[in-house]
């Protein structure tokens, strides 16, 4: 909301972005503009192409054609590490943590191209304390962690480089829905501390209801975007996408099998 | 009954040795999911190195460890980069095991050309000096080959568990593609690791020609022991290997005293069906991922 009041100031741009694996393309020609310190979801059936999205923008996939400006700067042909360094953080969809190492080392990885280690232990501390898990379960290993836990520790992990740009890839799948309004309270708090969050969420309901804006992919285009209310009240998007929530949970436990 | 001890203390003597080798290839496996069939021959080929530092400058084979241990931490780099890295796409795990075999043919062929096929060892003046404690033989050799390769595993435990690079090891074993969105260089650590590993056959290799004779053909009884040790550590673990090369050194040892020297290569071949069979990932293998 807050975004709204100023003239906002593009910090992602998306235009005519077409990408795939192989021969076939899955992103065909995908426009979004994201203003700095919005949450944008991204909501849309499975095979959109909604994560592949993310890996356009995080550097996991390098676009055919089109580009993604970041800041004003091009970065459609930098590397996942130089992204990084500029700001642009990706929370993949399946567990992200390393299962064999302690929480404590895992939100330290975060800050893995760092070489300040001042700067490290300040941000270790400063994470802790937003994420009071980090602190709680440091010693554990990840994998021991529950689902919610381990989502809390990835998106601690998220800040350790102080991101501008945060890409969150369904990160309620498979939470039950305690840790899942946990996780939401958590997305919105980052956005009050002025990041910039793009989200793809499959719980549209949930996801739009934390959501500033929100854009519908469909067969690789943006079909439809407006704020988050806007389309939670438009009858076709209730249709197509949240009544189709109400499956969601066997939807989502089709996919861990 | 003393038959039946002292077969055991050169087992874990032997095992130590075997121990080192099988660390460096399941790292490669933990690292890349790579089998690299390579292992043996770098061992040969480290023993080859030995063999004419010490014949020809007068080296002896323990010091020039460190000779050979950075040349060949070189060397892996330079074959992972040359020829596996280029490697692409879903097949990779398949191209690999005829890359890696590819590599141990070469090794094999240029060590015959240069050595021929004839059995060697390295028989530095100590060779045959051993100590009897409580009545049981203890070769210095072995003695000495198993404290060194205790003191390599150590060196790499500390690489891997608390430095920089270590860490970006362990990342990558654990998740790769979380290690890359957090800007680790998978192609640099699976250079580095690569190099890791044949430096660890490099170590074992110095040792490797003093205890044993050998020719360049002898990679193929190596690696075969070597596949038995990592699959029953389970693939990617490298206390697993450690574990089950002791144990592989002692039962083979044991066969070896009890029944007879010609049944001792059989053990390991008994051991790798029943662990296929029986339990396919090992002693300590992770159900999915490596466990580093």
């Amino acid at each position: 909301m807050a975004a709204k009041n100023s003239t906002p100031e593009l910090i992602l741009q998306i235009s005519e972005v077409t990408a795939g694996y192989g021969a076939g393309l899955i992103l065909k020609g995908v426009n979004l503009d994201v203003a700095r310190g919005e949450i944008i979801c991204l909501i849309g059936p499975n095979g959109a192409g909604k994560s592949t999205v993310l890996k356009t923008v995080s550097g996991l996939l390098r676009p055919r054609s089109g580009a993604v400006m970041f800041r004003g700067e091009n970065i459609s042909a930098l590397t996942s590490r130089e992204r990084l360094s500029r700001g642009v953080v990706h929370v993949p969809q399946d567990r992200s943590l390393f299962p064999a190492m302690t929480v404590w080392e895992n939100v330290a990885m975060g800050a893995f191209i760092l070489s300040d280690q001042a700067l490290l232990r300040r941000r270790l501390a400063e994470v802790a304390e937003l994420f009071p898990i980090v602190a709680k379960r440091r010693s554990a290993s990840a994998g021991s962690l529950s689902g919610g836990e381990q989502k809390q520790v990835e998106l601690a992990r998220s800040l350790m480089l102080d991101p501008a740009l945060i890409l969150l890839d369904e990160p309620s799948i498979g939470l039950d829905p305690r840790a899942r309004s946990s996780v939401f309270a958590s997305i919105s708090k980052l956005a009050e501390d002025g990041r910039t969050v793009l989200l793809v969420e499959q719980n549209a309901r949930s996801g739009l209801a934390v959501a500033h804006r929100a854009a519908v992919l469909e067969a690789g285009v943006v079909a439809l975007t407006g704020t988050g209310q806007e389309l939670l009240n438009d009858p076709e998007v209730a249709r197509l996408y949240l009544g189709a929530s109400a499956r969601g949970p066997a939807e989502t436990l089709a996919k861990s099998v | 009954m003393h038959a039946l001890i002292q077969a055991i203390i050169l087992g874990i003597l032997t095992g130590g040795v075997y121990a080192l080798m099988a660390s460096g290839q399941t790292l490669i496996f933990g690292i890349m999911k790579v089998v690299n069939l390579a292992q043996g021959a770098l061992v040969v080929l480290g023993a080859y190195l030995t063999y004419t530092l010490f014949t020809t400058l007068g080296i002896d084979p323990f010091v020039s460890i460190l000779i050979t241990t950075p040349l060949l931490f070189l060397v892996g780099i330079g074959l992972q980069w040359a020829l596996l890295r280029p490697l692409h796409g879903e097949d990779v795990a398949q191209l690999s095991l005829l890359v890696t075999f590819a590599i141990a043919l070469a090794i094999e062929g240029a060590l015959s050309f240069a050595y021929g096929a004839t059995l060697t060892n390295v028989q530095p003046t100590y060779a045959n000096y051993s100590w009897t404690v409580f009545g049981y033989q203890i070769s210095l050799v072995r003695f000495v080959a198993f404290l060194l390769s205790i003191v390599m595993l150590g060196v790499l435990y500390f690489i891997l568990q608390r430095t920089k690079f270590g860490r970006s090891v362990r990342a990558t074993v654990q998740n790769p593609m979380s290690a890359q969105l957090l800007g680790v260089n998978a192609n640099r650590v699976s250079a580095l690791g690569f190099g890791l590993g044949a430096a660890t056959a490099a170590a074992a290799g110095s040792v490797f020609g003093m205890l044993n004779s050998f020719n360049p053909g002898s990679h193929y009884d190596l690696i075969s022991r070597l596949l038995t040790i990592v699959v029953l550590g389970g693939l990617g673990s490298i206390g697993g290997s450690v574990v089950a090369a002791l144990i592989m050194g002692v039962a083979s040892s044991l066969v070896s005293a009890l029944a007879s020297p010609i049944w001792s290569d059989f053990t390991f071949f008994i051991v790798l069906l029943l662990v296929l069979l029986l339990r396919p990932r090992g002693l300590f293998g992770a159900k999915t991922r490596g466990a580093l």
